[in-house]
């Protein structure tokens, strides 16, 4: 059975900790350079503050991680990709990227609604020695290349092969769960398999208070948000999201 | 035919023109970026036998259960240890690279004295003429442990003095030692059978207490409900991150928490709503409100929906006798849910911020706080794994990194049930290093090792036969048939808890309601996901929070 991978983020459960995005780095040997800032820095996971805009008593803050959405359909990376370096697994309906193929042109970049894409300005590097400390899972990705949020393809492997060497065909769902997932300390984001009628998460998307960023561009982000607030839930349409304000 | 000069140049230039129509140049541009891109030099991770071990975040005095992944001997990946029964599997954010730590470039391997290189032995020569000529004070950032014991004798022994540098969490329970006579370090919060917590800026959902305690409890309990069977009402002067989260948030003027809680207090007595017993706060509710900057219906409003849920249970922020006033006027000490005092053996500490009067030498060990000076005169000694930046210390002494030393992992502060665990070392130390307890039993044969301490602890826990132990299986404490057994298992990553003590052994009498005179500083909220973090860098990845994003303020200049 072909799966296809997704999250529900609770946002009213996240408290902008950042644990999503520092496990996502370690486990993903995203490296830290001291030359990087906000513009050209790698941030898998982003967890963005935003306000409803109002001052004093009224106002209200929350936090929105924000990463690859890894779109179903007319995926806008994959479209604009001249080197086929992106494409939706469909066994996994991952987004993934290769970066072997990437050319660094950025076509994908400014395609991507979402900013959640990132470029490699720099070669990787670590001070000497911390080399030793990262995830031999994962391969370093080189300078040059746009990287992004794989939904840690590598524990999926893990898992993959951890079923196959016990004669299973299917993962078991408690042996793939993404860093940013696990490392959340409030249980804000929730992972699962929408092509599961009975997945938790399948039916948490159909809540009434889910919703999903820029959802009228019709590329069926598998990333769904949810929140009691209206406020929150006004910032997926679109005007909404361009009176956003950063904090 | 003859070739001239011209003939040359343009077959040179007709060349030129037709290699570019040719794949060679654009495979050649191709090839040499690729192999720009993959030099010999570039990191790649190492390779050899994988596994898990478990472990304790000893990076800060909340002892987080970790699982530390493996690979070739070295740790390359940290997550939380579901295992844990506080924590759950939740970390601090910057936890997950604390792996990194070792590598640091800031990490000291040598021995300095007065900014200059030194060595072990001039340390230990000069540390022996110290003990000779005068007492020694000891300043331990992390009590409890068995490194704290060693630390404690020796300073009693040498004529000294033993000094504790409490996290906020300890010293907000400062008010009940005074009011009860129970050690600070005896106290801790029930928060788990609170139904109304009152935070006056305690970032308690932001670094604040051991993370998953708060967190998870907050998760179930609260998030995301409209009426939740947990209130976190915040009080604080902006919109914190624990307030954007809270139930509710009231805003208050920064530096009025003591004057709001005694207006708070104020209202609940004058409205009836708890018993009147003891002193009545000296400050009407108009002033409160005044000095607040709220209004005097917030208050009273405030005052009803605290009882409307029980138990209340109030948090300061620090030490704030005001505030913590407000618990004992609610009745929220010695009940369930309330402040409760844990099982502990009662000890009592001196504050490390205590002037010193007179002493030859001052050892502080690796656990304090980098920016922490003593107010002294005499001979300082400071251990730390990383370097911090300029300090005061005459002599800095390399100690050793993360999982570089086994320690015991003692009761956080402010826990309501007493626990136990044992982080072993997974690293061979990377340099010449040494930690204070190895410092002073080189100074000090007769002194006891850690070792020792650690398997009397053990022996004391499986003599008590009370409370659990959570490892690869939960079981009590009763079943394990030897100390040796109880031993191995926490060697192996488990972790006894205790039990919650009966309600009733804590009482507190307030004479006079308590003055405003503890001024307290303002809070650096910005610092508050970093503020008990020991090692005075961070890990590097920690930039992807301040850096690379702006989620996060940007440390001080020592990260």
């Amino acid at each position: 059975m072909n799966a296809r991978y997704g999250m529900v983020i609770d946002l009213d459960r996240c408290t902008g900790c950042g644990a999503c995005m520092m496990a996502c780095a370690a486990e993903n040997n995203v490296p830290a350079l001291p030359q990087a800032n906000a513009r050209k820095g790698l941030t898998p996971v982003l967890v963005r503050r935003v306000s409803n805009g109002k001052q004093g008593d009224g106002r209200r803050e929350t936090f929105i991680p924000i990463m690859c959405m890894h779109c179903e359909h007319d995926t806008p990376c994959v479209k604009v990709c001249p080197q086929q370096a992106v494409e939706v697994d469909k066994a996994t309906g991952i987004v993934m990227q290769m970066p072997q193929r990437c050319l660094g042109c950025r076509y994908c970049m400014t395609a991507c609604p979402y900013h959640a894409r990132y470029f490699n300005w720099w070669d990787p590097a670590w001070p000497p020695g911390m080399e030793k400390s990262l995830n031999p899972g994962v391969a370093v990705r080189m300078r040059g290349v746009v990287e992004k949020c794989n939904l840690c393809h590598a524990r999926l492997h893990a898992a993959k092969e951890k079923a196959a060497a016990a004669g299973k065909r299917e993962i078991d769902a408690g042996d793939y769960i993404p860093a940013c997932v696990e490392a959340c300390a409030t249980d804000t984001i929730h992972f699962g398999n929408f092509a599961d009628e009975n997945d938790p998460v399948t039916k948490e998307a159909r809540s009434p208070e889910a919703f999903r960023f820029l959802a009228r561009l019709g590329t069926e982000p598998k990333l769904y948000y949810k929140s009691t607030e209206a406020w929150v839930r006004e910032l997926a349409e679109p005007n909404a999201a361009a009176e956003l304000e950063h904090v | 035919m003859k070739v001239t000069r011209r003939d040359l140049l343009v077959w040179s230039a007709g060349a030129a023109a037709g290699l570019l129509a040719t794949p060679v140049p654009w495979k050649v541009l191709d090839d040499v970026s690729i192999w720009s891109q993959n030099w010999p030099w570039i990191a790649q991770p190492a390779r050899g036998p994988v596994g898990v071990k478990a472990s304790f975040c000893t990076l800060c005095p909340k002892g987080c259960g970790l699982r530390v992944r493996m690979a070739a001997g070295y740790p390359v990946g940290i997550s939380g240890s579901k295992a844990h029964p506080v924590t759950q599997g939740a970390l601090c954010p910057l936890a997950f690279a604390a792996h990194q730590l070792n590598w640091h470039p800031q990490r000291l391997r040598s021995v300095r004295h007065q900014s200059r290189e030194s060595s072990w032995i001039d340390a230990q020569n000069a540390f022996a003429k110290a003990c000779k000529e005068g007492s020694v004070v000891v300043v331990d950032g992390y009590p409890g442990r068995a490194a704290s014991s060693l630390l404690q004798s020796f300073a009693e022994k040498q004529g000294g003095s033993y000094r504790v540098f409490a996290t906020p969490e300890l010293r907000s329970l400062a008010p009940y030692e005074s009011w009860s006579g129970v050690p600070a370090s005896c106290l801790g919060y029930d928060l788990e059978n609170a139904k109304t917590l009152l935070s006056f800026g305690a970032p308690l959902l932001d670094g604040w207490g051991t993370p998953g305690r708060v967190s998870r409890m907050w998760a179930e309990r609260a998030a995301g409900r409209h009426d939740p069977d947990l209130r976190l009402i915040q009080i604080d002067a902006e919109l914190s991150r624990t307030a954007c989260r809270a139930w509710r948030w009231v805003q208050i003027r920064e530096g009025s928490q003591a004057a709001f809680a005694s207006g708070l207090a104020r209202a609940l007595l004058e409205q009836n709503l708890v018993p009147a017993h003891g002193p009545v706060p000296p400050i009407t509710i108009a002033e409160a409100a005044s000095q607040s900057e709220t209004s005097a219906d917030v208050i009273r409003e405030l005052a009803r929906t605290m009882v409307e849920k029980s138990p209340a249970l109030v948090i300061a922020r620090d030490n704030d006798p005001a505030v913590a006033a407000l618990n004992v006027v609610l009745g929220s000490v010695g009940i369930r849910g309330g402040v409760v005092r844990s099982s502990r053996d009662p000890q009592k500490h001196v504050s490390a911020d205590e002037p010193i009067a007179r002493a030859r030498a001052v050892l502080i060990d690796s656990t304090v706080p980098w920016d922490f000076a003593p107010p002294t005169d005499a001979e300082v000694y400071r251990f730390a794994a990383w370097d911090g930046g300029p300090n005061k210390a005459d002599w800095v002494l390399p100690s050793p990194g993360f999982l570089e030393e086994t320690t015991d992992v003692p009761t956080g502060p402010a826990a309501s049930l007493e626990s136990y665990a044992i982080a072993p070392a997974f690293l061979k130390p990377a340099s010449d290093v040494r930690s204070i307890a190895q410092f002073l039993a080189d100074s000090d044969r007769t002194m006891s090792s850690i070792p020792k301490i650690i398997h009397e602890r053990c022996e004391d826990i499986f003599h008590r036969r009370a409370g659990t132990v959570y490892g690869r299986e939960t079981s009590p404490l009763g079943k394990f048939p030897s100390v040796q057994k109880l031993e191995e298992e926490l060697r192996n990553g488990a972790v006894w808890m205790g039990q919650l003590t009966p309600p009733g052994n804590l009482r507190c009498e307030l004479n006079e309601w308590p003055s405003n005179s503890n001024r307290i500083a303002p809070a650096d909220r910005r610092a508050d996901w970093k503020a008990d973090w020991i090692a005075p860098v961070l890990p590097p990845l920690a930039s992807k929070l301040y850096l690379e994003s702006t989620l996060r303020e940007a440390p001080g200049r020592n990260a």
